[in-house]
């Protein structure tokens, strides 16, 4: 469940920093089109990539219920952090991201 | 709310509707169950429970729609039309003895 | 018409969900609370202990058991130890006075290891939270009924808060605190929608559960009034043979436990059901244990000979529709989850119950603005306030005071669990008094600190009145006692936390509106 988790946190940062409010609090500026499309496209990639790491450990009925589970969950703590530790949310995100490939590595 | 209190004719209208959508929508889940386990094309007990299944969105369809049509009547005839038409859509299964 | 439906969809969510929300926020709780009823009876029953056996082991002994104690039995019921659930129980039903009737039920708890029956203390443990959250301590039928009257209208609730919220994708990410009402409201919105596969899941499979109780209609239409034969032919096996009369050996039950293995390509056997032991006739059914797969699996059991061991019958594959109600049923119920996925379970149905906590408390408080000058609220306001109070901090104290009483009670008292269950709703009748002289900010005050003082005594209770204190769990890696000691502080110091919080946000009224408006836009900054 690690990667899955890491990989939908990472996610929901990009979309979330795809919105020009939260853009501008977080990063000071309002984001450019390219910036927001491209933080779109990284971010429902990336909970794609959840998905898939989800349900290629554990299979379709467990994996689903996993995804969900890590979706819900990393939404919920992204949310809580960006009022109170902006910095702090965005730099878990980075860190799951480099962190993946090492949690992927350990999943297969 | 207001500090003056609401004319009794809306109190009226909201009562109708609540038993429309509490009523009327169970009797139109019910058919719509009974009318998706009488017709629909597998095994007796399969259908029977498809249709307890998805009974629940035809009652939830129903009281919403009781309080987002203009008024009480209409919320009553909207169940009234779909549970005549289920009770023949039953009614017609059964006499074509589908089970 | 647009800004007309949404209006409508708006009325019917705040008041389906004010008149519901009470009951609901209970259920919720109850529930929520039920996805650890197993660790929360072992710490209510700490004598008894928590030991890994073999099932054959163990399903030997209840075998010797059950021949010494119920040879003369009509049917026997075992149930086989788990990861969470150590215990070895055995139950006995004798063949009823008239038949078509439910014969008398004897059951026992064994020690999975020597097979001497246990003595722990008198507790309903944390099965009092899981019959509740159902059945709302109301007799069969009534409670099922109204729980899944609540759910419908949950139902209707969420649906309808969907539609009513407008920015659902612009305001996914947003929650701003420390802006009063905006926050609740963000808050409400927060544990709503980002938990919102969970809500919806949890609220329709509660429907799917008892869909044959509340709407039998197709039942009946289809198998003509005859609900018997609707429910053999989804539960085959439990059908019963009658006795031959003839004395006959019953097989080795550890035995068959192998065949189950491998026909269930290495699932285990939950519970093992021996029909009329020591007749010619006797039968075994072996069902499997939901741990490792998350569709559940109705009726699917295993049939044996009782006296060859050779087996009879199995249930086919089941068929997609009950594969779907099986799925809800088994979603809903969590068997399959592991520690961290129950964990996660836990979270989102504390999510729930804030959902529902937060929209009673937005409710009252939009409309107590309206009235902030007048110094008497009117009836219903105060009604309101009241209910909120003793539904949500009362209910709280109660859980608290349940924990509490099974510590404090003698432990050869008679009647010792009803006392357990008369302690937490004497508290929360207690709590209603409170929340009804106390003026409301006040009675929320109150009330939290009492909760948080209960909820951190229960661990100290524990070591008071009980070797299993937290000092000694954690050394011994007794991860449910241990948890279940830190979750009880963690919730005191919440607790304590959310009662300073309210006592803080009621003297801050007291500050001039002028200068509250000037902070707040300085708060407000650059944007």
């Amino acid at each position: 469940m690690l990667l899955a988790l890491l990989l939908c946190y990472g996610g929901f940062t990009a979309l979330c920093l795809s919105m020009d409010r939260h853009h501008t609090e977080l990063l000071g500026r309002k984001p450019s089109v390219r910036r927001r499309q491209g933080m779109r496209i990284q971010g429902w990639l990336l909970l794609a990539l959840s998905l898939w790491a989800a349900v290629s450990a554990t299979g379709w009925g467990l994996g689903l219920v996993q995804w969900f589970a890590v979706l819900m969950l990393s939404g919920l703590l992204l949310v809580l952090l960006l009022p109170y530790r902006p910095r702090l949310a965005l730099s878990l995100a980075g860190v799951s991201l480099l962190a993946s490939p090492v949690a992927a590595f350990a999943q297969c | 709310m207001k500090g003056k209190s609401l004319p009794v004719s809306y109190r009226l209208a909201v009562t109708s509707r609540v038993l429309a959508a509490v009523l009327g929508g169970y009797l139109v889940a019910a058919l719509a169950s009974v009318s998706l386990s009488l017709w629909l094309p597998m095994a007796r007990a399969e259908a029977v429970v498809i249709g307890m299944m998805t009974s629940f969105l035809a009652y939830l369809v129903a009281v919403l729609w009781c309080f987002a049509c203009r008024s009480a009547w209409q919320a009553w005839l909207g169940l009234i039309v779909p549970s005549l038409l289920l009770a023949a859509l039953s009614g017609l299964a059964y006499w074509m003895g589908h089970r | 018409m647009k800004e007309g439906f949404r209006q409508a969809m708006a009325w019917l969510h705040t008041w389906a969900g004010l008149v519901f929300g009470w009951l609901l926020f209970a259920i919720f709780l109850t529930g929520t609370l039920a996805y650890f009823k197993d660790e929360i009876s072992h710490w209510m029953q700490p004598e008894i202990p928590a030991r890994a056996v073999t099932s054959e082991a163990s399903l030997t002994l209840a075998q010797e058991y059950l021949q010494q104690h119920a040879a003369g039995a009509s049917r026997w019921l075992i149930d086989l130890p788990d990861a969470r659930e150590p215990g070895l129980s055995v139950r006995w039903q004798q063949a009823p006075a008239k038949p078509g009737e439910r014969g008398q039920f004897t059951e026992k708890r064994l020690d999975p290891q020597t097979g001497a029956e246990v003595q722990g203390r008198e507790t309903r443990g944390g099965d009092f939270f899981y019959r509740f959250h159902f059945q709302l301590q109301m007799p069969y039928p009534w409670g099922r009924w109204l729980s899944t009257i609540a759910a419908m209208v949950m139902f209707v609730a969420l649906i309808s808060g969907i539609i009513t919220h407008k920015k659902i994708f612009k305001d996914f990410f947003t929650f701003r605190p420390r802006k009063g009402q905006r926050s609740w409201l963000d808050g409400h919105n927060a544990v709503g929608v980002l938990v919102l596969p969970f809500h919806l899941m949890i609220t329709y499979s509660s429907l799917v559960i008892f869909m044959t109780m509340v709407m039998p209609a197709s039942i009946l239409a289809a198998y003509e009034g005859d609900e018997r034969v609707f429910f053999d032919e989804v539960f085959p096996a439990s059908s019963t043979p009658e006795p031959a009369g003839k004395p006959a050996q019953l097989t080795a039950l550890a035995s068959l436990l192998e065949q189950a293995h491998e026909r269930w390509s290495g699932g285990g056997v939950g519970r093992l059901t021996v029909n009329n032991p020591g007749d010619a006739n006797a039968s075994v059914v072996l069902v499997r244990d939901g741990v490792d797969r998350v569709v559940h699996d109705f009726g699917s059991a295993l049939t044996f000979n009782g006296v060859t061991g050779q087996i009879l019958g199995t249930t086919p594959e089941r068929p997609l529709p009950l594969a779907i109600a099986g799925a809800f049923y088994g979603l809903h119920m969590g068997h399959f989850a592991g520690p961290v996925l129950r964990w996660l379970y836990f979270i989102c149905g504390l999510a729930g119950t804030a959902m529902i906590g937060t929209g009673l408390v937005i409710w009252l408080g939009k409309r107590q603005l309206k009235h902030a000058k007048s110094a008497v609220m009117p009836f219903e306001l105060r009604l309101v306030e009241v209910l909120n109070i003793a539904s949500m901090s009362g209910l709280l104290v109660a859980v608290a005071a349940f924990f509490c009483a099974n510590r404090l009670l003698p432990l050869d008292m008679a009647g010792r669990a009803d006392w357990e269950v008369n302690s937490f709703f004497i508290a929360w009748g207690l709590s209603v008094l409170h929340a009804m002289v106390r003026r409301g900010r006040a009675a929320w005050v109150d009330q939290l600190v009492l909760a948080a003082l209960l909820f951190c005594a229960v661990p100290l209770l524990n070591a008071m009145t009980t070797p299993y204190h937290l000092g000694a769990t954690l050394i011994l890696g007794d991860w449910a006692m241990a948890g279940f000691d830190l979750t009880c502080l963690g919730s005191g110091v919440f607790l304590a936390w959310a009662a300073w919080k309210m006592q803080r946000s009621g003297q801050t009224e007291r500050v001039p509106r002028k200068q509250r408006a000037q902070s707040i836009a300085l708060d407000r900054g650059p944007y």
